[in-house]
């Protein structure tokens, strides 16, 4: 009796994984077709459609500048700038599936062009990590707040190129296909980065 | 130990992101172009300079020349020139690195940004350019017969041919690199 029980629940919880899986693979198909639409439209010169992929990718590459180490101020101002290239370049754009990737790759070209602009300055990294309260005590607190402000340190200090892949695969969360795209690089030469940037900060951090 | 600078690298990033601001979004709408055009050429000359590192002044002057060339060979205003002035003004952009103040560059400002209200494709030097220069360009759009209107140093509006926009631009490089 015990036995059949635990089966029934086994079959419903797979069930129940199956049925979530659908959802997600029917969400994304949704989201391509939506992509490759906008893509189209885009290409005929469609306003609406800039607004559309304004509304879509503004926070995406907002993160994507503040993590790359840029403060609030520039990085406000390099995401208009990633749009007002796209605009420029939408000529490039070849199909939905390669928007995301495109975006980004524009978005990595202003931000390098801005830091090498500002060649031998350091990237500013003065803004504070703070770790909740509710984490655990002051101590422990206090103690990974430092753990987390020197290893943004040392993610500023690497080299731009090693920064984007640990920004897009470790801190985006793009599998390697998608950030080696977006680095605009083969995925054995961003897997190679991301090995050397890792070495690095292992090195720094410890 | 790597696991665990995964998961520190994980934390740091959902601390350091934030959240952009509010109005960005509408901010970044407002620039966007009444008529969006797909840029032609294909070739990206400023990214091309970077990508092969090239001293960016030794690059401008072989791309000045280059295209002052093919203005002559071409001998007309409306041929691939559309993709080649795209590509020089953002090379002019890029190059002119310094900054200068001066009271009237708020007036060009505020004219350039009524003009791309307008819808056109207007370019603006003036953060760049030497407003002691009378002949530099602080401002430039194209005319619907494909001739060029700039507001130059002097900070009078004329209305200019292609060849004759890449003269004064040429020459606010000279300048530059003197």
């Amino acid at each position: 009796m015990e036995k059949n029980t635990k089966s029934t629940e086994q079959k419903v919880g797979l069930a129940h994984l199956r049925g979530e899986q659908d959802d997600a693979a029917k969400r994304e198909e949704r989201l391509e077709e939506r992509r490759d639409s906008l893509t189209a439209r885009l290409r005929t010169g469609d306003r609406s459609a800039a607004a559309e992929l304004v509304d879509m990718h503004y926070e995406q590459i907002y993160v994507y500048m503040r993590r790359l180490g840029h403060d609030r101020q520039v990085s406000e101002d390099l995401t208009q700038e990633t749009f007002l290239q796209a605009w420029r370049h939408i000529g490039q754009l070849r199909d939905g599936k390669a928007l995301n990737g495109w975006l980004y790759r524009i978005a990595g070209n202003v931000s390098r062009l801005y830091w090498r602009k500002r060649q031998g300055k350091e990237p500013t990294s003065v803004e504070r990590v703070d770790v909740p309260e509710s984490r655990g005590a002051e101590h422990d607190r206090v103690s990974r707040n430092e753990e987390l402000a020197r290893l943004k340190d040392a993610v500023a200090r690497l080299p731009w190129k090693f920064r984007q892949a640990i920004v897009l695969h470790y801190m985006g969360h793009l599998t390697i296909a998608q950030a080696a795209e977006a680095a605009g690089v083969r995925q054995g030469t961003f897997k190679s980065r991301l090995n050397r940037a890792l070495n690095i900060l292992r090195e720094q951090v410890v | 130990m790597e696991e665990k600078l995964k998961e520190s690298l994980n934390e740091l990033a959902e601390r350091t992101a934030g959240q952009a601001r509010p109005g960005l979004a509408e901010d970044i709408k407002h620039r966007i172009p009444h008529k969006l055009v797909r840029h032609r050429g294909g070739l990206d000359t400023i990214n091309i300079i970077i990508d092969l590192r090239v001293n960016k002044l030794t690059a401008a002057a072989v791309i000045i020349i280059a295209m002052i060339l093919l203005a002559h060979f071409f001998s007309s205003r409306d041929t691939p020139g559309d993709s080649i002035f795209q590509d020089s003004k953002m090379l002019v952009q890029y190059i002119l690195g310094t900054r200068v103040g001066g009271s009237d560059l708020l007036a060009v400002r505020s004219r350039y940004e009524s003009l791309v209200e307008k819808g056109e494709q207007a370019v603006y030097y003036g953060d760049k350019a030497d407003l002691k220069d009378g002949s530099a360009v602080l401002v430039q759009w194209r005319l619907a017969d494909g001739q060029y209107k700039i507001i130059s140093g002097d900070l009078q509006e004329k209305t200019v041919s292609a060849e004759e926009l890449i003269k004064l631009q040429a020459e606010m490089l000279k300048k530059k690199i003197k």
